[in-house]
């Protein structure tokens, strides 16, 4: 069977967050993803691009696995985001990033690369 | 936002306002350029140069100061900020170079919401993008290219939204801090929760504490789930925005 993935260097500014989207929103059309797990995956990548912001580029992996979609945002350089994302869990009252992904994807994970680190996110189709 | 900061910009202002003291008026210009540049980076790429925007930018901070109301319990980095943006949104739409959004997208979009909860409440789940096509009798790229085009799904539109109750993030922006060196705080929103109000702040613990879907948000709040949806990308922005 052919892989299916998809990636995607686009400009680290947030007038690209709208193309990374439509893309997502397009994997999402495919597997028959809900709007709110499509909504729910495109905030966790939109604030992983937002702490790219000070790159000129990020790259979005995103593989169709089973049951769901996976997706790699990096390599972001600022590494101190690694140490936020595997920290404690927040405080009741205290928003993080950390918090924020646990809520919308099923799972995510931290890999550290020459580049810098890539956050890897994982969002399953619910049965319906 | 920096207490002692705030301090030193209204001693500024009293001292412009009350005391005529133009040397004043020109210090602060100084001190919240950086807020016009951080700004004027946002609207970047859109075919106006960088420079403009920020001299743009700059004449919005200047009518601010100006403006600015000794009575109000307010820093002025927050009351500048949607000035200075205003003024920049206006310069694209003078020159004619904002976003277009064609017209049967505005429609589309505007439609959305509804058949979003017209399926939900039929379903008992949030529906799909091909279910919203058929719905919509289009199809799904449309539906995708809709959702962009509600304008408070994009972080930096330029355009209103079709619906009265749409808002356009870029005029609630949060302010710019002197803080760059805080990176270590980058990933935590708490300090600037405060800020938000107190719906916003509702429905981020509504979501991101009782773990409650978008869908029962908009039920408990009495608001649409695509809007419940603008309100925590906004809030998120803003609290973010706060602390960089």
């Amino acid at each position: 069977m052919q892989p299916e993935a998809i990636e995607l260097t686009l400009p680290a500014g947030r007038e690209w967050h709208a193309v990374a989207r439509l893309v997502l929103g397009g994997v999402a059309d495919r597997l028959n993803l809900s709007f709110e797990d499509l909504d729910d995956l495109q905030l966790a990548v939109e604030r992983l691009l937002v702490e790219a912001a000070s790159q000129d580029t990020v790259m979005l992996q995103i593989d169709v696995v089973d049951h769901g979609v996976r997706v790699g945002v990096g390599p972001l350089a600022e590494r101190t985001i690694a140490d936020a994302l595997q920290g404690p869990d927040a405080e009741p009252g205290e928003l993080t990033l950390r918090r924020i992904l646990q809520t919308v994807v099923d799972s995510f994970g931290v890999e550290n690369t020459e580049g810098g680190i890539v956050v890897r996110l994982q969002k399953a189709v619910r049965g319906r | 936002m920096d207490r002692a900061r705030a301090e030193v910009d209204r001693d500024l202002l009293r001292r412009y306002h009350e005391q005529g003291d133009v040397g004043a008026r020109e210090e602060l210009v100084e001190r919240h350029l950086p807020l016009v540049r951080s700004l004027a980076r946002r609207f970047a790429g859109r075919g106006e140069s960088l420079e403009d925007l920020e001299q743009v930018g700059a004449i919005g901070l200047i009518k601010a100061i100006d403006r600015f109301e000794m009575s109000r319990e307010v820093a002025l980095t927050s009351y500048a900020t949607p000035n200075v943006v205003g003024e920049i949104k206006r310069h694209f739409r003078d020159r004619g170079s904002a976003i277009r959004i064609p017209r049967n997208l505005k429609e589309l979009s505007a439609k959305l919401g509804k058949a979003m909860e017209r399926l939900t409440a039929l379903q008992g789940r949030s529906p799909t993008i091909a279910e919203l096509a058929t719905e919509l009798d289009t199809t799904p790229e449309q539906v995708l290219e809709a959702l962009e085009a509600g304008s408070a799904r994009s972080t930096v539109s330029l355009s209103g939204g079709p619906d009265a109750d749409d808002l356009d993030p870029m005029e609630v922006v949060g302010e710019e801090d002197t803080g760059y060196e805080r990176a270590e705080d980058r990933a935590s929103l708490e300090p600037a929760i405060g800020t938000l109000a107190e719906r916003e702040r509702d429905i981020l613990r509504m979501r991101f504490e009782d773990g409650m879907t978008q869908s029962q948000i908009a039920e408990r709040v009495g608001v649409s789930q695509m809007h419940v949806s603008r309100l925590i990308r906004k809030s998120i922005d803003q609290l973010r925005d706060e602390l960089l």
